[in-house]
C-alpha cells in the first residue's frame, strides 16, 4: 500500500501531469454533459402526467380560447390551463442612458389554473394572494428575479417583440408580487408568469386566442388515448390541433438544435478519448520501465497477484484522482457556486448526478484499461526475465 | 531448521529454446550442499550459474530432475506457492539495482517482512537489527540514490537477513563494486556464514573471492566440472 504511494510520488511531475490530463479529459466531459443537459433542460423538466395542444401546423399559429372548456371535458382530463408566449425584453436602464434588454421566458397564462398544473412552482402564499389580486402583477423566477435585481414590490418594464397594446406601444409594465423556487434542479427557475385576462384585454389584436394549452391527465399510461380524443374533438374545424407529452413537446426545440448538440458530442468525445488515450498511455510506459522493480519484488517473494494489484492499483489512484479534480471542478463551478456563462440562453446549468457517476466510471474504466495490460503483463512477468533487464 | 541437506539437485536440466535452436544452461546436474555451507559457484560468463541460482530459489523451474530445497520438491509447487516458500526460506542479493529506488533503506528491509505475520514493532526491530548488523545503522533513512554501491549492496545484504532465511543466494554481489567495497562485503558475507550460521551460495568470477567459502563448484557449459573442498584443503 505504501509502495503504492510512494510509487505515485516517484516521479511527482508526470504523476501530476497524468492526473491534471485525467481531470482535464473529465472536466471536458462534465462540462459538456452539463451544456447538453441545458439543452435538455425543457425535457427534463417534463412531466408524463401533463400533455400540450398545439395548433396543428404549427406553434407560431393561435388556438381560440374558446377551446379550454372543450378540452377541459374531455375524459380522463384532470385540468386545463392557457400558455401564450409574450415575447418580453427587459428593460433596465443603464446608466449611459440606454437601456440593457434582457432575454427569458414570459408567459400569459391563467395563473392560478397554471400553478395547479406545476405542482413544481412553490410560491409564499402572502405573496400569492397578492398576485392574484393585482391584475397588473407578476410572478417571477427566484433567478431571473436575481438577475435582473427585482424584488416583490418593483416595478419591471419589458418591452414586447410581438404584441402591442391598445395604445401602440410595445412597452408593458407589470408589479412584481410573487417569487416561485423549486425543489428540483431540473426545473427552469427564470421563467415569469403575467396574468391572461390583463393581456389579452390590454393587446390590439389577437384578441381571444392562445398560444397553447396544458393540461394534465389523471392516468400518464393514457396520454396517447386522450391525445387522439381531443385531436379528433377539432378535426375539420378551423383550428385543427396536435397533443402530445410535454415532453415530446419540449424535444421539438431540442430538436431543432439536434445536430449542433451530434456535433458538440462528436468534438467533445473526441477530444475526451484523446486525453484518456494519452494517460493510459503515460501510465503504461511508467509501469514498463520497472520491469526490473518486479522482478526484485517477485525474488523477495511477492506473488503474482501482488505484482498485479500494485500496477493496477496504481493506474486506478492515479485516474480517480483525476476524476476528482474534474469532476470535483465542474460540480464546484456549476452546482455550488451556480456559474453559468450564458444565463439568457441556458435557464438550467447543472451537472447531474447521472453525469458525474458516469464520469467517475469512464475514469474508473480508463484506470482499469491502462492498468490491465501493464499488471497483467507484470504478473506474468518471470522473475529470471525480468532479473536479466537491467 | 531444515531437513538435512539444505540443497538437493536431482540429474536436473534446464533447456531454453531461443529461435528455434536449444539452449542447454544445465545439463543434468546433481548436487547436494549442507546446512550452514559457504559454497562458491564459479564458472565462465554463460555457463549457467544464474540459471542454476534461479532455481535453487524457485524462480524458475527445471525442465527435467528434480530440485529439492529445505526438503521441498520446488517443481510440485504452483507459482503462487513457489512465491510465498521463497519469502519463507531465500533471500536473494543481486549483483546490482537491488533495492526499490522509491524506497529509503529501512523500508526496503522491511518490505518482505511485510508479508509475514508480523506486527508492525516486530517488523521494527528485525529491520533495524538486520541493518546494524550491516553496518548502516546512521543511513537509515538514506535512499538507495543517496548511497554508495557498496553501501547500497549492504542494504540488499541486510534485507536478505531481515527475513531470516535458510539460504542466502548471491548472484555476483561483489561484481560492480571498488576491490575495498568488495572487500567489505565478503567479510559480511563470512561473518553471516560463521556468526549466523547461514547457507549462503555465491556466485563469483573473482578466483580470490571465491576462497572465502568452504566449498567451490565449478560450472563449464551446463555441467559440474570441478567441486573442491577449500576448507579441508586449507586444513
Ligand atoms: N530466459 C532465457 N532464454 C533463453 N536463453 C537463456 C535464458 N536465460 C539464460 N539463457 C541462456 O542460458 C545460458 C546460461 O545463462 P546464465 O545462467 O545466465 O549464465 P551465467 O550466469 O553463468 O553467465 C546462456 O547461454 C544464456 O544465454
Ligand atoms: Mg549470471
Amino acid at each position: 500500500m505504501r509502495l503504492l504511494l510512494l510509487n505515485l510520488l516517484r516521479k511527482p511531475l508526470r504523476t501530476l501531469l497524468t492526473v491534471f490530463g485525467v481531470g482535464v479529459a473529465l472536466f471536458l466531459f462534465c462540462f459538456l454533459e452539463i451544456v447538453l443537459a441545458a439543452f435538455n433542460a425543457g425535457v427534463d423538466m417534463s412531466d408524463a402526467s401533463r400533455l400540450v395542444v398545439q395548433h396543428k401546423e404549427s406553434i407560431i399559429f393561435e388556438l381560440p380560447m374558446a377551446y379550454r372548456s372543450l378540452i377541459e371535458q374531455t375524459e380522463g382530463v384532470a385540468g386545463v390551463t392557457t400558455a401564450s408566449w409574450f415575447g418580453g425584453l427587459s428593460q433596465e436602464p443603464l446608466a449611459n442612458g440606454e437601456k440593457r434588454e434582457e432575454f427569458f421566458a414570459q408567459f400569459a397564462t391563467d395563473i392560478e389554473r397554471y400553478l395547479a398544473l406545476y405542482p413544481e412552482i412553490e410560491v409564499p402564499a402572502d405573496q400569492l394572494r397578492d398576485l392574484l389580486s393585482d391584475q397588473m402583477g407578476c410572478l417571477l423566477g427566484g433567478k431571473i428575479a436575481e438577475r435582473l435585481n427585482k424584488k416583490v414590490g418593483d416595478r419591471l418594464v419589458l418591452r414586447s417583440t410581438i404584441w402591442t397594446q391598445k395604445n401602440s406601444s410595445t412597452i408593458w409594465e407589470f408589479n412584481v408580487r410573487a417569487l416561485y423556487t423549486t425543489g428540483s434542479p431540473t426545473f427552469d427557475e427564470t421563467m415569469m408568469l403575467i396574468h391572461e385576462k390583463r393581456f389579452d384585454e390590454a393587446r390590439q389584436f389577437g384578441r381571444g386566442s392562445v398560444g397553447l394549452y396544458i393540461l394534465s391527465i389523471a392516468d400518464p399510461e393514457r396520454s396517447a388515448e386522450i391525445s387522439a380524443a381531443i385531436d379528433a374533438r377539432f378535426a375539420n374545424s378551423p383550428y385543427e390541433t396536435r397533443t402530445m407529452t410535454e415532453k415530446a413537446f419540449n424535444l421539438q426545440f431540442v430538436g431543432m438544435i439536434g445536430n449542433f448538440q451530434f456535433l458538440l458530442r462528436s468534438i467533445g468525445s473526441a477530444v475526451v478519448l484523446t486525453m484518456l488515450l494519452v494517460s493510459a498511455n503515460t501510465m503504461m510506459m511508467s509501469a514498463r520501465e520497472r520491469t526490473r522493480e518486479m522482478g526484485i519484488l517477485k525474488a523477495i517473494g511477492f506473488t503474482d497477484g501482488h505484482v498485479f494489484l500494485l500496477l493496477i492499483g496504481e493506474a486506478l489512484a492515479i485516474s480517480l484522482l483525476g476524476a476528482l479534480a474534474g469532476v470535483g471542478l465542474a460540480w464546484l463551478l456549476a452546482n455550488a457556486l451556480h456559474y453559468n456563462p450564458k444565463p439568457d440562453f441556458f435557464p438550467i446549468f447543472y451537472l447531474p448526478g447521472r453525469s458525474m457517476l458516469a464520469a467517475v466510471g469512464l475514469a474508473a474504466l480508463t484506470g482499469l484499461l491502462s492498468g490491465v495490460v501493464p499488471a497483467t503483463a507484470g504478473m506474468r512477468l518471470s522473475a529470471t526475465e525480468a532479473l536479466r533487464s537491467v | 531448521m531444515c531437513p538435512q541437506p539444505i540443497i538437493q539437485f536431482r540429474r536436473v536440466s534446464k533447456v531454453y529454446h531461443k529461435g528455434g535452436a536449444d539452449i542447454h544452461p544445465l545439463d543434468e546436474i546433481t548436487l547436494t550442499i549442507q546446512e550452514g555451507d559457504f559454497v562458491a559457484l564459479m564458472g565462465p560468463s554463460g555457463s549457467g550459474k544464474t540459471t542454476l541460482l534461479n532455481l535453487l530459489g524457485g524462480l524458475d523451474t527445471p525442465t527435467s530432475g528434480e530440485v529439492i530445497v529445505c526438503g521441498q520438491d520446488l517443481a510440485a509447487l504452483s507459482s503462487h506457492e513457489r512465491a510465498r516458500w521463497r519469502c519463507d526460506h531465500v533471500a536473494y542479493v543481486f549483483q546490482a539495482y537491488n533495492l526499490l529506488p522509491v524506497l529509503t533503506a529501512y523500508q526496503n528491509v522491511e518490505l518482505p517482512l511485510t508479508l509475514m505475520p508480523l506486527s508492525r514493532r516486530q517488523r521494527r526491530e528485525h529491520a533495524l537489527k538486520a541493518l546494524e548488523i550491516v553496518g548502516l545503522a546512521d543511513r537509515v533513512h538514506h535512499r538507495p540514490d543517496e548511497l554508495s554501491g557498496g553501501q547500497e549492496q549492504r542494504v540488499a545484504i541486510a534485507r536478505a537477513l531481515a527475513s531470516d532465511p535458510d539460504l542466502l543466494l548471491a548472484d555476483e554481489p561483489t561484481g560492480d563494486l571498488d576491490a575495498h567495497s568488495a572487500q567489505e562485503i565478503m567479510s559480511l558475507l563470512i561473518a553471516l556464514n560463521r556468526d549466523y550460521r547461514k547457507t549462503i551460495i555465491l556466485v563469483t568470477h573473482d578466483p580470490k573471492v571465491a576462497h572465502a567459502a568452504h566449498r567451490e563448484l565449478h560450472l563449464e557449459k551446463g555441467v559440474l566440472s570441478r567441486d573442491v573442498d577449500v576448507k579441508n584443503q586449507r586444513m
